[in-house]
């Protein structure tokens, strides 16, 4: 049975080293938490000369909900699929509930929801027919059920039998956390959740986002929609230039504040000449 | 069980999206047929002497059905790539050599399906359907699927590999042609054989199918990690 939030320690300033997460791993023995969800220790990405991700630490616990801003190319979707193992790191460490995930990537997936900007399914199919085929790969129990009633919380139950490809971008968007949800993963991953949906779809993101932590899944967030950002968010990274930066836990910093620094940030490290 | 129940449900997958994907289906019958048709056209009305008859009939089935199965074997790969579907396949946790299994079997289903449809067709056209018994029909088919289970365990291995280059289509005839030579030479062997004779004259050709079709399998099974995650 997952951790409640409630149950859960205050991440404070003790648990930063030079301006980044130390890598806490509370022991059982203390009684708080056996395992970090997930755990980033120096991941970087090179593609050819290129580094797109530099040296990013981050850790996740149980119920906590990671918010990474950055604007476009800052590495932030390079990143999201390293976590979620479908990109190898050039070097670094990745561990989910506790297993290496670049050895044993096959075993962590299973604890792992995406949202992507690839919808990760197949077009000609209708939402029930992915969810079906991939709760049948995932081994998920009474999936027929389990698939209805997702795509009804997210609202395409008058679309179950349409094929996919017919979807507007925001619907496409409620699929897929309809599909990241489907195994009950541990950790999710959500690169920018927010983005093509309306105001009422936006607040189910964030509602399904509040309950999911609730839970004691640990969710790790990209975007550049500072607002949401904040909203979902309880602890915040700017990823700039392919760099991680640990800014403060939501109980430390104001969404103004928060606004300001990634405004400055950005203007700071905006290209000469824009 | 986890690996039977994760092959079958990738198998009924694939088969359900090839005979959806009306484009796919449609473009590889006509080119099948069309290649039937030129060669009839070409070599017909008044047909030569049964023997080159047969050696004609072989020819035309295995070019067709190479073709076919390249545009198959892209067709199936491109459709997992477009929308990022291979790796939600990946984020199941399934076993690579399973889905390398799966994508075998399934392209073989649908291959020998298209050969089944397709040969009566061409021994109707090249005057030898006439000639050619139930048993001998059958055996034509025997042979037919040994060949096509050499080149889709082949074929899958490279066409996972090329689907994810710039140019893959182009770049998987370059590639795959090469190494089912042996398949192809011991397929129109087999095929003349049967066609003239009746029989496989000690079936040495179809050994060497069988034996370069299992090679490659246990190969390609184990390679297919390396092919799926790199």
């Amino acid at each position: 049975m997952p951790p409640q939030s409630s149950n859960l320690p205050v991440f404070n300033d003790n648990g930063r080293k030079d301006g980044r997460w130390k890598n806490f791993h509370f022991s059982s023995q203390h009684g708080i938490i056996d395992i970090m969800r997930l755990r980033a220790s120096q991941l970087t990405k090179d593609f050819g000369h290129r580094t797109i991700v530099k040296d990013a630490t981050l850790s996740v616990q149980p119920g906590e909900v990671v918010t990474i801003f950055g604007p476009n190319g800052a590495g932030k979707t390079t990143l999201i699929k390293i976590l979620a193992t479908l990109l190898k790191p050039t070097s670094g460490k990745l561990e989910i509930e506790g297993a290496d995930a670049i050895a044993e990537y096959s075993d962590v997936r299973r604890a792992v929801g995406v949202v992507i900007h690839e919808n990760l399914a197949y077009p000609s199919f209708s939402p029930y027919e992915n969810l079906k085929f991939f709760g049948q790969m995932y081994g998920v129990k009474q999936l027929e059920h389990r698939a209805t009633t997702l795509l009804a919380e997210v609202g395409l139950q008058r679309f179950l039998h349409e094929p996919l490809r017919i979807f507007s971008r925001g619907m496409t968007q409620r699929f897929m956390i309809a599909k990241a949800l489907l195994h009950a993963p541990s950790v999710l991953l959500l690169d920018e959740p927010f983005s093509g949906l309306d105001a009422a779809a936006r607040q189910f993101v964030l509602d399904r986002i509040a309950q999911e932590r609730q839970k004691g899944t640990g969710i790790v967030i990209t975007t550049h929609n500072t607002e949401l950002g904040y909203l979902a968010g309880t602890r915040f990274l700017f990823m700039i230039n392919g760099e991680l930066e640990d800014i403060a836990g939501k109980n430390e910093i104001q969404a103004e504040t928060l606004l300001h620094m990634y405004e400055k940030r950005l203007t700071h490290n905006a290209p000469k000449g824009l | 069980m986890k690996a039977f129940r994760q092959i079958g449900a990738l198998i009924r997958k694939d088969l359900g999206l090839q005979f959806r994907s009306k484009e796919t289906l449609v473009l590889i019958f006509v080119f099948s047929v069309l290649v039937v048709l030129i060669f009839a056209f070409a070599f017909g009305p008044i047909f030569p002497e049964k023997v080159e008859r047969g050696k004609l009939t072989a020819s035309v089935l295995w070019a067709a059905f190479v073709f076919a199965g390249i545009i198959s074997l892209n067709r199936s790969f491109t459709l997992e790539r477009s929308h990022g579907a291979i790796d939600g396949i990946r984020l199941t946790g399934v076993d690579a050599s399973n889905l390398y299994l799966s994508k075998v079997v399934s392209n073989v289903v649908f291959l020998f399906l298209l050969e089944i449809v397709i040969t009566p067709i061409a021994l109707q056209f090249l005057d030898l359907l006439d000639v050619v018994t139930v048993g001998i029909l059958l055996k034509l088919f025997g042979v037919l699927s040994v060949g096509t289970l050499g080149f889709c365990a082949v074929g899958v291995l490279l066409a996972g590999m090329s689907t994810s280059a710039n140019g893959g289509e182009s770049l998987l005839s370059v590639i795959l042609l090469p190494l089912v030579i042996p398949i192809i030479m011991g397929g129109a062997k087999s095929t003349v054989s049967l066609l003239v004779t009746g029989g496989l004259e000690g079936g040495f050709w179809l050994k060497l199918i069988a034996a370069y079709s299992l090679i490659f399998l246990a190969a390609a099974y184990l390679l297919a990690d390396a092919v799926i995650e790199e």
